[in-house]
This record gives structure tokens, C-alpha cells and sequence, in this order.
């Protein structure tokens, strides 16, 4: 019958609150270059806006063939790219969640044989997601579903992307708690995609994220993460085209498998930055680089 | 015994300025140890079986007995189960020897018992030590239901109390106590007027934001017996917490300020005049004003709180349908006709005072507490709640406590900590942090 004296329920309600300073960790960028993917998985607080500028640079000078075999370009061939994203998400409430991405992309292929690069750069597909907090177990663990249109802004571009319009499904389970005496989280999540068109192509994106905060005051964090891309197509031809055969984000018939690490600042409660690299361990048709990205992390709440 | 219990709040007062204090385990409980000599000793844990100590036909449970002496041990593991009440159930003794510096483990099953809950003590007395550790489990606990009906007048009788409470105007008053604020919260002081006129304080913290629209999710905390509520800060800035210091508690003691040992049995020969309608209504005040801030949502309200509180919280959410979710630990008063036996307070408080009124008998009292009992403002709850209890709780025994919790027709989860008493583990207490956060968007 000692209840509700002072300190106890201010500690444990600080305590919980901690568990969904991740969320800040969470959104980041996935530098699955060139194109960029966001982790999903925990559910948005709603009234809150997610806004992520990005930067991401990837470099090829191999690529995995056919027979997923790594070997340098012809004629000491090198792929650049360099692509922007704006992503943005909005709790609309405590169950959904708006997102949207606008990615730019400048990609350069050049070899000892040719005098200027061959460059491309526009705005690629923009990105629009709904996402459906499913779930919990414990209100430790989230199961989430997002469905995403996609929506080419170029016409007969074909090293920016297919110029189809398309869709994705993707499931995410995610989750924190203790580990080593360190808060940590995990985000696992697969995506389905189809793009349509007269050769449409299917995409599997699958990706796992751990990380764990270095300081008590959740300032400092660092995360691992696999993932990659499956990608198959009624045309299985091969664009002989290196600066398209070479971009995971314009072949059709194509795998990778990237890891990749990332390094998160929050300089505020609402502002942070994640620093991440990665580079291709597996895949087919495609080249086989290496990437570095920076994004920002705004949240601005509204209610 | 409330002395016996004032020592207790004391102790636990002090303990509580350390964080383990709510950080308890509920399993497996610490062995216990001889005393003397620290190299040589004989310790014993004794464990239920089951996570929450609840079985569905065979009760189970194991004594593990550590002996370092240097010499054989030889005696007696013996257990005595007794039904709440103490009403024997089963016994049994055995011989037993354990070796000089060595272990062993002692397993029980005990068959056929009856749908409830069994206090276990459990003896050892062998040639160096001799002690009791007191345990208990239930059986099919989700089966229990109170022998003892709800009045039929129930809820006209809280009806009219609302009525009364709504011809009270609440001339609600909030003063910031500027010399509490912290670097991110405000304090203030808030006071109203509630049933019977009397004047109601608390405490409301508000995070400090820089939008002067927004709009907070609020915890309103309800208090133990004769606690005084002081104003809760920290860090969190999602949450407005309200401490409210209903009559006759902390700062609301202007009017009725009765010995501790006294407030339980304050009028109670009266249902009408009864302390807990006006506590119960000030409570309902509390959410009134809450509704006349425009700096809190009306839509978000966690109405919480343990022992008295936790009873406060669960009559509260049964008569106020604006309180969003529900937090009951321990609720006291749970099932209140079977209380008799069971336990020493509030009883022996109440027969004391109805001793001492000519003309009042004990059953007479005991009816009217029939509209105060918290297993019948249970049906009436509407609101998602959790409800934590304590096998051991010495002032909700587990099957009373298990009444309330069968008596919820909504969305409902109870939380059992077996080797605890009148109180609730760090578990509970993230949970329900959780269980709020989720619930109210505090993603």
C-alpha cells in the first residue's frame, strides 16, 4: 500500500518511452545503391512527419555476370552513380502511415576505349506507400504491411529505370530490447514487387537490420544489415548497354546481395544523421560496387 | 497490523529512492539462508511450478534444500496447505538426510483440488535449521467467481451520487508552483471543488513545448491508502501526469482528516455518507477537469494506480466512461464479503469501528460495502484494462483478487506475480508503459 508515491511511475514510463527512440534509427537509408530503400517495421507516431534528405554515391568497376562470376568491366569500364532522395513519412494515425520517396539520379559509365562518360541523370520512379501497423507481441515485437505505387516520371529513359508503373508489397517485423546490456533493435522485413508493362518485371527486396545504441543517452548508434535484391523479367536478354546492365535499379534479370554498416548521430531528439556503407557480396547481372550514403532524420511533431 | 504496514510504506518509501526497489524479481526467489556462520549454512528456495502459480488441475511446486555443512543434515521437508481462509487442505512430512555439503531437491504434486487458491507453507527442520517459507497457487483460477451477488440498485445508487457530484460547480483552479518546475516540465498545483463541497488537490506536470497548441496524453495517478501524492517529473514530454490527493489524503485533508487506521471506516454504517463515494467521486471530478484543459486530450486519459489506488482506478473507469484505459494493481475492497477470513485489513480496522458505534453491526456495514466493492464496479468496465496481483498480497488475496478480474466483460489481461505480496514487479510496470504508449500513438 505504498502506491503511487513519486519517482516509480516517471522512471518507468521514461523507460518505456526509450524503446521508440529507435524509430529515429529505424527510418534510416539503406544504401542499396543506387536506388534507396527504407527500413519499415515500427509503427509512426501519429502527427508526425519523417522527412529524409539523402545523398548516396555507388561505384562499380566489376561486375557478376551471368553465371554470377565477379570480373572487371571490358576496357577497365567504371560505373558511378550518385542519387538524391527526398523520403517522407506522416503518421496519419496510430495504425497508418503515408510515405513518400522522389529519388534523382546521376550515373556516369566510363572505359579506357571512350573519350566522354556516358552520363544519364533525372528523376527516377517516385514512391508512394501506405503502411498498416498489423500487430504486436508484447508491444516489443511489430508486424507491419506497406503497399507502394510506383510511379515512373520519365518516358523511354531506360538507365533511369524501367518506366513502368508498378507495386509492392512488403511485410516487416521488427522489434527491440536488451542485448550485451545495450538497447538494440532488429528490423526484418520482404517486399514483393511487380512492375507492369510489356516486359514486366518481379522483384524480391529483402532486408535485415540489427543495432544497438552505444550511450544511455541514445545518442550514438550503430547498425549491420543484409539484404538484396532478386529481379527476374520475361525478357531475360541482357542490355548489352553497361550503364543500364550495370545499375541494379535499370536491369531486369538481376541479384545482389549487399552488407552493409551504419552509424547514427542524433544531435537532437528530433534531428539525426546516419552515415552508411555497403558493399555487393553476391549477384548476377549486375555490377559489383560499393556504396556510401548520408541521410538526414527530421521528425516534426504536429499534434 | 497498519502499524505493521506503516512500517512497511516506510521501508519501502526509503528502498523506492533506489530503482531496483520496483525492479523485483518475481522468479526464482532467493534462497533463504541460515543464519551464523556465512561458510557453513543451509538454504532453501522454494518454487511453484508454474509462471504465474496457476494450475489447471495438478498443483506442483519444489523445495530445493543447499546444505555446506560439513555434517549430514537430517530431519524433516515437510508442506501444510490450507485454503484462504487457513482451513487445513493437505499435509505431509517426510524424513529427510542431506549429506555434508550437498544438495537436494524435494518435488510435490499435489492431485485433485478444488477450482481456488492454496496457501503453501512449506518446513524444513533438520539438525542445523529449521524454517517456513510461505508460497501459494491456484487452480483453474479463471473459473473463480464471487458467491455474493451485486446489489440490484448498484448503479442507481452511482448514478445518484453523479447527480449529486454534478450540482457541484468545480471552480477549478490550477497555480503554477513555479519553485517545482524543472528544466522541462511545469508544476502546478490544481484544486477543485467536488462532492459535499469539499476542496480537492493535486498535482498536474506538464512537459514543457515550445507549441503552445499541443495537446498532451494524460496519466492520471490515483492514490494508495493514506499516501500523499506529490507531483511527478522526469524526462518524458509526451505525458501530462496528474497526481490527485482525493479527500482526506495529502493536500485534501482540510475537511476530513482522520487517523490513518480511521479513513477506512470513516461513515461507513452509511453508504450514503460513506468516505469512498465522495473519494470515488472526487476521482470522477479529477476527469472533469481534465476535460476543462484544452492543453490535454480528452480522448486519451490512463487512469492508474495500485492498492487503494488501483481500486480508485477501477471504480473510476466502471463510472466515467471518458477514462480511455485502465491500470489496477492490487485493488483493495475486491470482493469484499470474502475478505472476511481472509485477511486482517480492512477488517479488524472496521469491526474495531463498529464496535465502537452503538447500533451498528458488522453485517449491516458489510452490506453497504457491497456498493463499494471493486468486483462490482468490475462489470461495469467498459475500457481496455490490466490488472496486476500478487499471490501473496496479504490485502487482495489472489481468488478475491481473481473475482474482479472474472468479472471484467472487456478487454482484459491480468498479470500474476506469484512470489509477490501487496505489489507489482518492474514487469508490470513496462508493460503497462508499453501497453499506454501503443494504445495512445506514443510511438
Amino acid at each position: 500500500m505504498d502506491y503511487f508515491k513519486d519517482t516509480p511511475m516517471d522512471k518507468n514510463m521514461t523507460q518505456n518511452k526509450k524503446l521508440f527512440k529507435y524509430l529515429l534509427a529505424v527510418v534510416i537509408l539503406m544504401a542499396f545503391a543506387p536506388r534507396n530503400s527504407y527500413a519499415d517495421g515500427f509503427p509512426v507516431r501519429p502527427g508526425r512527419f519523417i522527412l529524409s534528405p539523402s545523398v548516396s554515391y555507388f561505384f562499380a568497376n566489376k561486375q557478376y555476370d551471368s553465371t554470377s562470376h565477379r570480373r572487371a568491366f571490358d576496357n577497365n569500364g567504371r560505373f558511378h552513380s550518385v542519387n538524391y532522395a527526398f523520403y517522407s513519412e506522416y503518421g496519419i494515425s496510430r495504425k497508418f502511415t503515408l510515405s513518400a520517396l522522389v529519388p534523382y539520379s546521376m550515373n556516369y559509365f566510363n572505359t579506357d576505349s571512350i573519350t566522354h562518360a556516358i552520363t544519364t541523370s533525372g528523376l527516377q520512379d517516385i514512391e508512394i506507400g501506405l503502411k498498416y501497423y498489423l500487430a504486436n507481441i508484447n508491444y516489443k515485437y511489430y508486424f507491419s504491411i506497406k503497399a507502394t505505387g510506383i510511379i515512373p516520371t520519365y518516358r523511354n529513359n531506360a538507365s533511369l529505370g524501367y518506366g513502368y508503373y508498378g507495386s509492392e508489397l512488403k511485410l516487416a517485423f521488427a522489434g527491440s530490447g536488451h542485448l550485451f546490456g545495450k538497447q538494440s533493435y532488429f528490423v526484418a522485413e520482404n517486399a514483393v514487387r511487380e512492375y507492369f508493362g510489356s516486359e514486366s518485371v518481379f522483384q524480391d527486396r529483402y532486408n535485415l537490420t540489427y543495432g544497438l545504441t552505444l550511450d544511455k543517452k541514445f545518442k550514438e548508434q550503430l547498425s549491420i544489415s543484409i539484404g538484396g535484391f532478386y529481379a527476374t523479367s520475361g525478357n531475360s536478354m541482357i542490355n548489352p548497354n553497361p550503364i543500364i546492365s550495370a545499375n541494379p535499379n535499370t536491369s531486369k534479370n538481376f541479384a545482389f546481395n549487399q552488407v552493409s554498416a551504419s552509424y547514427g548521430h542524433a544531435f537532437t531528439k528530433n534531428l539525426s544523421l546516419f552515415l552508411t556503407g555497403g558493399t555487393f557480396i553476391t549477384g548476377r547481372n549486375t555490377g559489383a560496387g560499393s556504396s556510401v550514403s548520408a541521410s538526414l532524420n527530421y521528425r516534426l511533431d504536429t499534434r | 497490523m497498519v502499524r505493521k504496514l506503516k512500517k512497511y510504506f516506510i521501508l519501502v518509501l526509503a528502498l523506492s529512492a533506489f530503482q531496483q526497489v520496483f525492479a523485483q524479481h518475481d522468479s526464482p526467489v532467493v534462497a533463504k539462508t541460515s543464519p551464523g556462520k556465512t561458510e557453513e549454512s543451509v538454504s532453501t528456495v522454494l518454487n511453484i511450478n508454474n509462471k504465474e502459480g496457476i494450475f489447471n488441475s495438478v498443483a506442483s511446486f519444489t523445495f530445493d534444500v543447499k546444505n555446506t555443512y560439513n555434517s549430514q543434515q537430517e530431519g524433516t521437508v515437510s508442506y501444510f496447505i490450507t485454503d484462504e481462509k487457513g482451513v487445513k487442505v493437505k499435509t505431509l512430512s517426510k524424513p529427510v538426510k542431506i549429506g555434508q555439503k550437498s544438495a537436494e531437491r524435494y518435488s510435490f504434486e499435489i492431485p485433485a483440488l478444488k477450482t481456488g487458491f492454496y496457501k503453501l507453507n512449506m518446513m524444513i527442520n533438520v539438525s542445523d535449521y529449521d524454517d517456513t517459507t510461505r508460497r501459494a497457487f491456484g487452480i483453474r483460477a479463471d473459473e473463480i467467481k464471487s458467491a455474493y451477488p451485486k446489489p440490484a440498485d448498484f448503479d442507481a445508487f452511482w448514478k445518484s451520487a453523479k447527480a449529486d457530484l454534478a450540482k457541484v460547480k468545480p471552480q477549478f483552479k490550477v497555480t503554477e508552483d513555479v519553485s517545482q518546475n524543472t528544466d522541462n516540465r511545469r508544476v502546478f498545483l490544481i484544486e477543485m471543488k467536488s462532492l459535499d463541497n469539499l476542496t480537492i488537490r493535486g498535482w498536474m506536470t506538464i512537459p514543457k513545448n515550445s507549441n503552445k497548441n499541443k495537446q498532451f496524453s494524460v496519466l492520471l495517478g490515483l492514490p494508495g491508502y493514506q499516501v500523499s501524492l506529490q507531483p511527478i517529473v522526469g524526462r518524458d514530454d509526451d505525458l501530462a501526469i496528474i497526481t490527485l490527493n482525493t479527500r482526506g489524503q495529502g493536500n485534501s485533508r482540510d475537511v476530513i482528516h482522520t487517523e490513518r487506521d480511521a479513513f477506512i471506516s470513516y461513515n461507513i454504517e452509511d453508504k450514503d455518507k460513506y468516505v469512498m463515494r465522495g473519494v470515488i467521486m472526487d476521482c470522477v471530478r479529477a476527469v472533469d477537469f481534465i476535460y476543462s484543459r484544452k492543453e490535454l486530450r480528452h480522448d486519451q486519459v490512463l487512469a492508474t494506480g495500485g492498492s487503494m489506488g488501483g481500486y480508485l482506478a477501477i471504480a473510476l473507469a466502471a463510472l466515467d466512461k471518458r477514462v480511455t484505459i485502465c491500470s489496477a494493481q492490487n485493488p483493495i475492497l475486491s470482493d469484499v464479503h470474502n475478505l472476511t477470513g481472509s485477511v486482517e485489513w480492512p477488517i479488524k480496522d472496521i469491526r474495531k469501528y463498529v464496535a465502537g458505534k452503538p447500533g451498528v453491526t458488522f453485517e449491516q456495514v458489510m452490506h453497504n460495502m457491497e456498493y463499494y466493492d471493486t468486483k462490482n464496479f468490475a462489470t461495469n468496465v467498459t475500457c481496455p484494462i490490466l490488472l496486476g496481483l500478487g499471490l501473496l498480497d496479504p490485502y487482495v488475496p489472489p481468488a478475491n483478487g481473481f473475482a474482479v478480474y472474472n468479472s471484467l466483460n472487456t478487454d482484459k489481461k491480468v498479470m500474476v506475480f506469484k512470489d509477490l505480496g501487496h505489489e507489482v514487479s518492474q514487469k508490470y510496470k513496462d508493460y503497462e508503459g508499453a501497453w499506454m504508449r501503443d494504445t495512445f500513438g506514443l510511438f
